[in-house]
């Protein structure tokens, strides 16, 4: 063996490429797991379809919200799932180990999820236009609102995925905890013309607002706050998820909690 | 520079003292073994030299970089083999291998031929295209020394590195560690298997309840002992003072009751026997068997951690 030490030193496209190498290694692994496909994609659908049969809502109101709601469940999934599954396999250790920044450790994370979501989203739309001749008004912010949508609630459940549990279940259940009432807040379901004052607070602090209004806008023109409103609200919360997320997960590296669960793994690996 | 420099290096889970001052060097090339039993703090040692875990006092240099301030450097110059064999079990062997590569910034081609070189090093090539999860214990500690080998570090740290493995694996995974050090590769690492230490190491700390109590090459710790070869007896029953006088002989340096066995620690064994053989026709006791000792490395552990012991 040729031992000889290869420098490999730090560029900053090394930065993506560290990250595009861990987001590929989470989209092989967790993509067609039983969790992410059950929370990520069968229960948006379920939840979608048991609210909107019988409703006679138009297409160009009924596909933005579901695919605005695929995103924000399937793409905040596969981070909760990874990362927890990760932390008890001791995998987790060899990215913290490897000479990548942990902004790329939490950015390959991100893109895992910001793919899926995509992908997932892009079955409504092709439906809706195939199918159910779904008008699109501008696709140019259809590409937009999706991209944008996704990577937003990609953060969010990185962001949740730093509480030091290795049980993907419990980040489920805690994202839940706030994906569920936010997605009755978000005028999905309610327009937000029909929500009053309390309502559109509540619906101005869900990212999930901004994500179906800005698609409703790409597919049919209309919306209520605009575009540009939409896109801004869109950013800053992904900004905020990003940045809570960057320091979260650093205040539990560096505290020890994780690694408390070191001797169980031991024990179950040699049992 | 040495490869790996710890000053002081302390760690505290909250009240409890897991490393306590630790100070060692390990120069390049060389194996250096951390022995010690369960929960001495060899884990949470080589964590604090990988960077996972942050020392609550004192600092570590590894490859010359300090591992607080410059972890990214220090990082591109060591692999890790941890105490659980962590691998993607949903990816094939070669997968494994290849992503490892990729997270050191390796282009595709020389993965590809590091792979190809690991897996026929380590003898995994026939079984490149299994799921990890379908590997045996052994197959998958080669796996995860192959991953922690494709970037071709300067220094390796081994957590346990045979634990779990039979005696054949056992054998090439110390063949395989010995080769590297051969080729000027730095080794650290912690056993708890005190024959391990001896066959592999060049030096070897023992560390005991969070204190390193000796550092030494395994013959030079056995040396330390030399002074104190044994002499091992049992009696039918113990003569009455015999305590006393196995104290009180001048060739005598310490004397310990293992179950039924007396264990003498002397100087010199003959002199010892011939004063012996005096006592016993003097008390008339009956003798039911000796045994003369040298020094092994595990009388050197023993006498360590029991003195650790007794000094709190
Ligand atoms: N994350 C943690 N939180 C709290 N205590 C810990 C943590 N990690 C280790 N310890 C404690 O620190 C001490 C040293 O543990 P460590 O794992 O370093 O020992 P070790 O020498 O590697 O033991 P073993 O031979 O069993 O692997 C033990 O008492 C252990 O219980
Ligand atoms: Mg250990």
């Amino acid at each position: 063996m040729d031992m000889a030490s290869s420098e490999v030193r730090i560029r900053p496209v090394r930065y993506l490429t560290a990250a595009w190498a861990v987001a590929r290694k989470d989209m092989r692994i967790y993509y067609f797991r039983p969790g992410n496909l059950m929370f990520g994609v069968l229960f948006p659908v379920f939840l979608f379809f048991s609210f909107a049969v019988g409703r006679d809502l138009p297409v160009e109101i009924l596909i933005p919200g579901l695919t605005a709601m695929a995103m924000f469940f399937g793409s905040s999934s596969t981070g909760a799932m990874a990362i927890p599954t990760e932390r008890k396999t001791k995998t987790y250790e060899r990215l913290l180990v490897a000479p990548i920044h942990p902004i790329s450790i939490l950015l390959g994370q991100t893109l895992g999820g910001f793919i899926f979501g995509a992908l997932f989203a892009s079955v409504p739309i092709v439906l809706g236009i195939a199918w159910f001749g779904m008008p699109v008004a501008s696709s140019p912010v259809l590409v937009l609102a999706i991209a944008l949508s996704s990577f937003t609630f990609s953060t969010l459940g990185i962001m949740f995925a730093a509480i030091p549990t290795e049980s993907p279940g419990d980040i489920m259940m805690l994202l839940n905890f706030v994906r569920l009432p936010l997605l009755f807040v978000s005028g999905i379901f309610i327009s937000l013309d029909d929500v009053g004052d309390i309502g559109l607070v509540l619906a101005a602090i869900s990212p999930l607002t901004y994500s179906n209004d800005l698609l409703r806008w790409a597919v049919g023109g209309t919306s209520y706050f605009g575009p540009a409103i939409d896109v801004l609200g869109i950013i800053l919360f992904a900004i905020v998820f990003l940045a809570l997320a960057l320091l979260l997960h650093e205040r539990v590296r560096k505290s020890d909690r994780t690694a408390g669960k070191r001797k169980r793994a031991k024990e179950a690996a040699s049992a | 520079m040495d490869a790996i420099e710890a000053e002081s290096l302390t760690k505290y889970f909250g009240e409890l003292l897991a490393v306590d001052h630790v100070n060692f060097r390990v120069k390049k090339g060389e194996i250096f073994g951390f022995l010690g039993p369960n929960g001495a703090g060899k884990t949470t040692t080589i964590r604090m030299l990988t960077t996972l875990t942050r020392p609550s006092k004192g600092t570590a240099r590894v490859a010359g970089y300090d591992v607080l301030n410059e972890p990214l450097r220090a990082k591109q110059h060591f692999g890790v083999v941890p105490e659980v064999s962590n691998v993607y079990d949903e990816l094939s062997v070669w997968n494994n291998l290849m992503f490892a590569g990729e997270i050191y910034g390796m282009s595709r081609t020389e993965r590809r031929s590091r792979s190809d070189e690991l897996l026929s090093v380590l003898a995994l090539a026939e079984h490149s295209d299994k799921k990890a999860r379908n590997l045996s214990k052994g197959l998958k500690r080669k796996l995860v020394l192959g991953m922690a080998l494709v970037n071709s570090p300067e220094i390796l740290f081994l957590d346990e590195p045979s634990s779990g493995l039979d005696v054949t694996s056992t054998r090439l995974m110390r063949d395989t560690i010995r080769q590297l050090a051969q080729r000027g590769m730095t080794v650290f690492l912690t056993t708890h298997n005190i024959e391990e230490a001896n066959l592999l190491c060049d030096r070897v700390a023992i560390i005991v309840k969070a204190r390193i109590v000796a550092i030494d090459s395994p013959e030079n710790l056995k040396m330390t002992l030399d002074a104190s070869r044994s002499v091992e007896i049992a009696f039918k029953k113990d003569p009455s003072g015999l305590q006393d006088w196995l104290k009180a002989s001048n060739r005598v340096n310490a004397v310990r009751k293992d179950g039924d066995k007396w264990k003498v620690f002397t100087s010199n064994p003959s002199e010892f026997l011939d004063s012996l053989v005096n006592y016993l026709e003097r008390e008339r006791a009956n003798l039911l068997s000796i045994n003369t000792l040298g020094p092994s490395l595990e009388d050197v552990f023993v006498s360590l951690v029991t003195n650790a012991g007794k000094g709190g």
